[in-house]
């Protein structure tokens, strides 16, 4: 095959697959508004998705906040600033590490599950016996697990500010040094409610790409265990890739709210 | 036009229904008649289309040209649901029995019923059924398939025939109208195989009125349930015929796969 004709055909390939991955997500989030409400099957994942996460969550949040002390402290002591570690941490974490580092360890955990889980429900003929007994998959499957990330993502972005921001007060207060109400009072400057919103809204957003790329390539699953092993990894590669590079667009539309 | 008995009017109908994978042309033109009340088993061997003729019938698939009836719809001019009204008469077992494995076997038994299950009130009012009425609906098929007080056991903790039978019983849960069975005796044992048999055939004698359609290459077992077959060759229908007219078939192409000889007449 020439050059040309494979460059076109993978440009097809990929029309192909964004077209039918955004007529599976308008199907499928959309299915969840209609009735027969699945409110059991949604806090099933809600507690899959936001309760099962906190461990890791927590963990990465207490070492990010605690790294990030020791890191700004390098930079600060330089002018004599120590006491803005806790305001500059803050600021970061709540504006983007915790969104995004909330996202990709939470992408790891249930992106990947659902594109396995739902792969090996195709690949079993589980699919097929829900829509052989008039029962909606998407419906069924798809929009309570999109609904679920997207309300549970901006929880777990809070709690990693949370933690994030109590590992960040150990390493600064208790082995920097830094005087605790001058650490507190900097927050306060620096921090305020649109930097929390925004950093909600950008975890939420996370998880509706997480949920619905794993659901995707788990639904459209075909070739076996092969297949569901394809299916999971790129389900990981693809949403993580897109959580970050839709984080620089989510920046540049939500920077001006907190500028202004 | 042939007489209106009921009995006599076709369950499932397929006309000229014409499909292709890409350049493979997997149905090339099948018409078949499913009459209602009775068992077809569509043969064949594999990668002739049993497969996807199924598929068609259940409107998961749907024919590039030709028409496929269920009752009085045609399922390939119809609207999303539409077609889910069509598949609350139907019941479906697959050829690996699909439980969803995220439930135990009475939950699987009573997804449908949980789903949809309504009764008719002494008012004649239809509402829903209620959870002891789904209990009960749901022991007394696990009962009739042989698996009483297996209901808390969890899917992967079944057997091959276990399974099938539990997708028998949930797939007769609801009473279909429309009984389908995907190979439903693939990878068991030969004495499991003849108890499926016997329970697909009994299924029949007990629900005259379900329709039941059988893809499937086993002979022996098509022999002891089928009240019609259908031998699906290179996308076509090669013969259909009565059990009797199978076994005195001159057609080369039947007795090869009737026999199950590997000499030739037939081209892979």
């Amino acid at each position: 095959m020439n050059p040309v004709s494979a460059l076109g055909r993978s440009i097809i390939a990929w029309v192909e697959a964004l077209g039918g991955y955004l007529s599976f997500v308008a199907r499928g989030f959309g299915s969840g508004f209609l009735p027969p409400y699945r409110v059991r099957l949604l806090l099933k994942q809600m507690h899959f998705v936001g309760v099962q996460s906190l461990t890791i969550v927590m963990i990465t949040g207490l070492f990010t906040g605690m790294v990030f002390a020791i890191q700004a402290e390098i930079g600060f002591s330089q002018f004599g600033a120590n006491g803005l570690i806790g305001g500059i941490v803050a600021l970061s974490l709540t504006r983007e590490l915790s969104p995004v580092l909330t996202a990709l360890m939470v992408n790891g955990r249930v992106g990947s599950s659902m594109a396995a889980e739902l792969g090996t429900m195709r690949v079993t003929e589980q699919v097929d016996a829900l829509e052989s007994m008039a029962v909606d998959p998407l419906q069924y499957l798809v929009a309570p697990r999109v609904l679920a990330a997207m309300v549970m993502l901006p929880a777990l972005n809070m709690v990693f500010n949370l933690v994030g921001l109590g590992g960040c007060w150990f390493v600064a207060v208790k082995q920097l040094r830094v005087p605790e109400g001058g650490f507190w009072e900097r927050i306060w400057w620096f921090v305020d409610a649109d930097d929390i919103v925004g950093g909600c809204f950008k975890a939420a957003v996370f998880g509706f790409i997480l949920a619905s790329v794993g659901c995707y390539r788990g639904y459209t699953t075909r070739g076996g265990a092969e297949g569901v092993g394809r299916a999971t990894t790129s389900a990981v590669v693809i949403s993580g890739v897109l959580i970050l590079t839709s984080d620089y667009f989510l920046t540049r539309i939500l920077a001006p709210l907190s500028v202004g | 036009m042939r007489s209106a008995d009921a009995a006599e009017r076709p369950g499932i109908h397929l006309v000229d229904v014409r499909k292709a994978f890409g350049e493979q042309q997997v149905l090339d033109g099948v018409t078949l008649e499913v009459p209602r009340g009775k068992i077809t088993v569509v043969i064949g061997r594999s990668g002739t289309g049993k497969s996807v003729l199924l598929k068609h019938v259940m409107g998961l698939l749907r024919p590039d040209s030709g028409a496929v009836r269920v009752g009085d719809e045609d399922l390939s001019s119809l609207g999303a649901r539409a077609l889910r009204q069509v598949r609350f008469r139907f019941g479906v077992v697959f050829q690996h029995a699909a439980l969803f494995d995220s439930m135990d076997v009475f939950e699987n038994v009573a997804f449908p019923l949980r789903e949809h299950g309504m009764v008719r009130t002494s008012s004649g009012r239809d509402r829903r059924m209620r959870e002891p009425e789904i209990r009960a609906r749901v022991e007394q098929l696990l009962r009739s398939v042989g698996l009483e007080g297996a209901g808390l056991k969890p899917v992967d903790a079944l057997s091959g025939g276990m399974r099938k039978r539990v997708g028998l019983a949930r797939a007769l849960v609801r009473d279909p109208e429309f009984l389908l069975y995907d190979e439903p005796t693939t990878g068991l044992d030969p004495i499991m195989t003849a108890q499926i048999d016997n329970l697909i055939r009994s299924t029949q004698d007990e629900n005259p009125g379900i329709t039941s359609l059988v893809i499937s290459h086993d002979m022996q077992a098509t022999f002891r349930i089928a009240d019609h077959i259908a031998m699906l060759h290179k996308g076509q229908v090669q013969l259909r015929g009565s059990p009797a007219e199978f076994q005195s078939s001159v057609d080369p192409i039947v007795r090869q796969f009737v026999e199950g000889r590997v000499d030739p007449p037939t081209e892979s």
